[in-house]
């Protein structure tokens, strides 16, 4: 077990940036989350399933498509906006009757979502690995220091600030946005005023499943498409909201910058022990800030 | 739960189902005897998540983890060490006590959600050690065929001891509830503020409600490796924690058997249904969504208040 | 009332249990019974094996069955999970009153499963489990490994890799039983082989691990000449991935067993990088016998698809199970696992035998290196080198040492 053999400034970089890239698919997925937690209060454990739900779909419209970069493209489109229609349904059809119970009630309930779209992702796509090709634009790497990046991360890095200066200015600069942030804080004066919170809900609701269809998508083309995908998400995006402060969008993407990042550097430091880096940072963080980092909403 | 008389009424309906839980080797087959022993173990694992969950009010996200040390104490007390098999039973629950206690300190300033997720983590990195240390837990591959006392070691046996043990716990766990300790707990849990107010030291009562329910997951964890007679690192993983939290709420979190009910539909709907389809997990969640529409008081606190429209409703619907 | 209500609620409870139990049993069929993974990644290897398991299967009774009887299966999804795969194996021999079980892919469950049918005096044939400590040290009479083991894959690899230039090797792997064993016995063997290798470091990941990238830049800052990768299953397909993305392929040869295999180079198509050193048991172009010509052919037929290792492991599964019953002569636990021990069977890749000496099937390796195909949608195995099975397996005194500690 040799320790740190090769621990120099270039893979140091190399390491960061492939960190900071990993951050973003956690940034997006965990700040959908953060925003269903902090604005409507369910702690909803199918947003890793509706993660692997966009990842399956945008493999089906990118295949649908031709598999080229066209596929690609339009998948990335299509496949969160599918996720955000399947979640309006749910939330419409079911969810809204249960905003007045106990949150682990809804706990449950979510739970049951997920294991009902666990099986129903088996039903529809089998047991078979997927794989989703970048576009040929994407694919391949470039040379960062002498060591290779590859593209699709660097298009990674061009995105996560994108979604995260869209969300800014949705919660910040709509009026729908600072609707559903007092909505948060609370929920009977935002009634009070005439406004139809259960709708301000579904808005908030369908735009959190929105960014996690968005991560699966866009993870797609890194990994292998397969059933067991939420597994290991859903507990990491948890943690990331969390520590980041709940409801608190730049909580989460500093919440997934201390998880992609100790990830990742932990394995060039440590790799034995990376595995549990990430629980040692949660934590060290919430035995100092018990809410968060950052302000939590609730 | 309040006056005397339904104390009684519990205990004697406790009593009832002893008996019959006696009688049960003579009527069932083997896989029933240890289909039973199976729900019994789930059962009590499961009551004694809901002693901090439902009763303390504490949101208790990685309660496998006390379970699963207790096993492992055990397996590795007879698989690694010249002591003899009781010493592991009682080491089992005792660990898993102490580790309880361990993580609460750390935990039960944080309220709720941070709680959960706090405690979340922390077993997490017990669940890491067990899953990496090859040479002392075996790894993922876990232990198996771990050579058990002569008395446990038949279905019925095992069965016997499970029972056993299963009913002195409840029977335990259920006087500590209505102990001047329990109702101090509960309403620790229905108002920590004013609790705290009135002089109660909250965190301290958190932290022996823990040990009681790190204690009682341990006594799980040794029952388990009875009837199974292995130990593996999904024991302690976060899947198991969120099944047997959904068991507590399924079975009625505020009644002191109804996580014992919900570990039995849920054992049941796997074994089951499991004989039927690959997909009894479906089965399972259409399960769940309608129990939660319409028994949203969990199954057991359903019936008792059907069979019973006290006044115990109206305080329930307070809170 | 309460009371009342509880025993009712028990009543019932017991009731519907009795009611799955009241399955009559026709004492005429053999009854099999499988458990295996059938949900989550692994089921691309699983559902393989039954359907190989089935098309045997129904050959057999067309035929007439084993010993004048028909052979039925079950199968119970253990969802990856050590508890429901005791469960379900005990709910098979106990309720089902199956005469055999068939399983797993879990090495977890796979152990448990075997403890349980020493216990009960059931015979266990392991199909897709790969560790070697099944048939090794917790090896006993009523245990069969069908799949070549981790000691195996090591012994073979290293034969092969002895052979290249190689001397500074970096090794990386899935954080997990099966990562650890396969780079173990690669290593060590690999060490008596050619003793000049220097190990330059290790990398591990978790198991299911997304994003391979982080992994591979920091294992070329260390630039080693060559790269034992030790990544089971799911974790071969998006590494492939990241290796061609990063590059990877072109700038370090790498050595990871499985990578030629079809249920990792068919979900990749032509993304899969060319040049990866990978070893498998089987290919359904390779060897290219009729046998293994006309099996591919019955597979694709009944399926739509080619088969995989898997598709042949369920095959030959069967095949064991009908000849030992036949030279049993009866259908009785004890006198199976006898005559399967060290039973011999033709299959689509040649003869396969179990070794007496420790209930482990021998199987071929083959080498081979990724390649683009004219006519083929993903990448095949080319220049593949047979490594035969009998310089894989573990020496019988390997077998007694491991079994006494």
């Amino acid at each position: 077990m040799e320790f740190a053999t090769n621990l120099t400034f270039s893979a140091f970089c190399q390491q960061f940036l492939v960190g900071l890239s990993r951050t973003t698919i956690l940034f997006i997925v965990s700040s959908g989350l953060s925003l269903v937690l902090g604005v409507l209060r369910i702690p909803n454990v199918a947003h890793g399933s509706l993660y692997m739900l966009g990842a399956f779909l945008a493999y089906s419209i990118a295949t649908a498509f031709g598999g080229g970069s066209t596929g690609f493209w339009l998948a990335l489109v299509l496949a969160p906006l599918c996720v955000a229609l399947i979640s309006l349904v749910v939330e419409r059809g079911l969810f809204c009757r249960l905003y007045d119970r106990e949150h682990l009630m809804l706990l449950l309930f979510t739970f049951a979502f997920m294991l009902l779209a666990r099986d129903l992702v088996k039903l529809a796509w089998g047991s078979d690995y997927r794989s989703l090709s970048a576009p040929s634009m994407l694919q391949g790497s470039f040379s960062v220091l002498g060591m290779p990046f590859p593209r699709y991360n660097l298009f990674l890095l061009i995105i996560g600030p994108l979604v995260a200066l869209g969300l800014w200015f949705l919660t910040n600069k709509t009026k729908i946005g600072k609707i559903s942030r007092a909505a948060a804080v609370d929920r009977e004066m935002v009634a009070a005023v005439g406004i139809n919170v259960s709708w301000v809900f579904a808005f908030v609701f369908v735009i959190g499943c929105f960014l996690a269809g968005l991560g699966g998508a866009l993870v797609a083309p890194t990994q292998n498409i397969t059933q067991g995908m939420d597994h290991s998400l859903i507990m990491e995006a948890f943690l990331i909201v969390i520590i980041g402060g709940l409801g608190n969008m730049w909580g989460a993407l500093l919440g997934a910058l201390i998880f992609g990042l100790t990830d990742s550097l932990g394995i060039l430091v440590w790799p034995q022990f990376a595995i549990v880096f990430p629980y040692v940072a949660v934590v060290i963080v919430l035995i100092f800030r018990p809410k968060g980092l950052l302000k939590a909403t609730w | 739960m309040s006056d005397n008389s339904t104390h009684w009424k519990w205990i004697a309906a406790a009593l009832g189902s002893i008996v019959l839980f006696f009688c049960l080797p003579f009527v069932l087959s083997r896989f029933y005897i240890y289909f039973a022993a199976l729900i019994l173990v789930t059962g009590l694992l499961a009551t004694s998540l809901n002693m901090v969950l439902g009763f303390g009010g504490m949101y208790q996200f990685h309660h496998a983890v006390f379970y699963g040390i207790g096993a492992y104490t055990l397996a590795l007390t007879i698989t690694k060490t010249n002591l003899p098999p009781i010493v592991g039973y009682l080491l089992g629950p005792v660990v898993a006590s102490v580790l309880a206690v361990l993580m609460g300190l750390v935990c039960v300033r944080l309220s709720k959600l941070y709680f959960g997720m706090l405690q979340l983590s922390l077993g997490s990195l017990v669940w890491a050690l067990v899953f990496r240390w090859y040479s002392f837990t075996g790894g993922d591959d876990g232990i198996h065929g771990i050579p058990l006392p002569s008395i446990v070691s038949s279905i019925t046996g095992s069965y016997y001891v499970t029972a056993i043990v299963t009913g002195l716990a409840l029977l335990v766990m259920f006087m500590i509830i209505n102990s001047p300790f329990g109702r101090i707990f509960q309403a620790i849990r229905d108002n920590p503020e004013r609790s705290e107010g009135i002089g109660v030291n909250v965190t301290r009562h958190q932290l022996v409600g823990q040990a009681i329910a790190g204690f009682f997951a341990g006594v799980a964890g040794v029952l388990f490796v009875t009837v199974e007679g292995s130990v593996f690192p999904d024991l302690l993983f976060w899947t198991l924690s969120l099944e047997i939290l959904i068991m507590c709420l399924l079975g009625g979190w505020f009644t002191f058997l109804g996580p014992m009910l919900g570990a039995a539909i849920m054992v049941t709907l796997r074994t089951v249904v499991g004989v039927y389809t690959e997909y009894w997990t479906l089965v399972l969640a259409i399960v769940l969504m309608f129990l939660i529409f319409f028994l949203p008081q969990g199954v057991l606190g359903y019936i008792i208040e059907t069979v019973r429209p006290h006044p115990a409703r109206g305080q329930r619907e307070e809170r | 009332m309460k009371k009342l209500s509880w025993v009712v609620l028990c009543a019932v409870l017991i009731a519907g249990l009795a009611m799955t139990g009241t399955y009559v049993q026709a004492a005429d069929p053999i009854k099999i019974g499988i458990v295996d993974s059938y949900s989550g990644p692994p089921s691309t290897y699983t559902n393989d094996v039954r359907d190989g398991f089935k098309l045997a299967v129904d050959k057999i009774n067309a035929k007439g069955g084993v010993l004048g009887r028909q052979i039925t299966f079950i199968t119970r999804d253990d969802k990856f999970k050590v508890d429901l795969g005791l469960s379900a194996a005990k709910e098979l021999i106990m309720r089902e009153k199956v005469d055999l079980l068939v399983g797993t892919i879990n090495s977890a469950v796979a152990l448990a499963v075997s403890d349980l049918a020493k216990k009960e005096k059931i015979p266990f044939l392991v199909t897709y489990s790969k560790s070697a400590n099944i048939t090794g040290a917790k090896g006993h009479p009523y245990v069969f490994s069908m799949n070549e083991n981790t000691e195996m894959v090591g012994k073979g690899a290293a034969a092969a890799l002895a052979k290249l230039p190689y001397v500074n090797y970096w090794i990386a792997g899935d954080d997990y039983e099966y990562g650890h064993a396969i780079a173990e016995g690669v290593w060590s063997n690999l060490k008596k082989l050619k003793p000049d290798v220097k190990l330059l470091g290790e990398s591990w990941w978790k198991v299911g691990e997304p994003d391979f990238t982080p992994y591979i830049t920091s294992i070329l800052a260390a630039k080693p000449d060559a790269v034992i990768v030790a990544t089971g299953g799911a974790g071969c397909v998006p590494f492939l991935k990241a290796a061609k993305a990063t590059g990877f392929n072109e700038r370090v040869p790498f050595f990871m067993h499985t990578a030629t295999e079809l249920s990792t180079l068919r979900p990749l198509g032509q993304e899969a990088p060319e040049g990866v050193m990978g070893t498998a048991n089987y290919y359904f172009y390779y060897p290219d016998t009729p046998e293994n010509k006309a099996f591919a052919e019955e597979f694709k037929k009944a399926y739509g698809r080619q088969p995989s290792f898997g598709s042949v492991i369920g095959w030959f599964t069967a095949d064991f199970i009908a000849k030992a019953y036949e030279k049993a002569g009866k259908v009785d636990p004890e006198k199976f696992a006898q005559a399967l021990s060290g039973l011999t069977i033709d299959s689509p890749i040649g003869k396969l035998t179990v070794r007496a000496v420790d209930n482990q099937v021998v199987l071929p390796l083959f080498m081979g290196k990724t390649k683009k195909a004219p006519d083929s949608d993903f990448l095949i195995a080319t220049d593949i080198v047979t490594i035969p099975g009998e310089q894989t397996m573990p020496s019988a005194e390997d077998i007694k040492k491991a079994r006494e500690k």
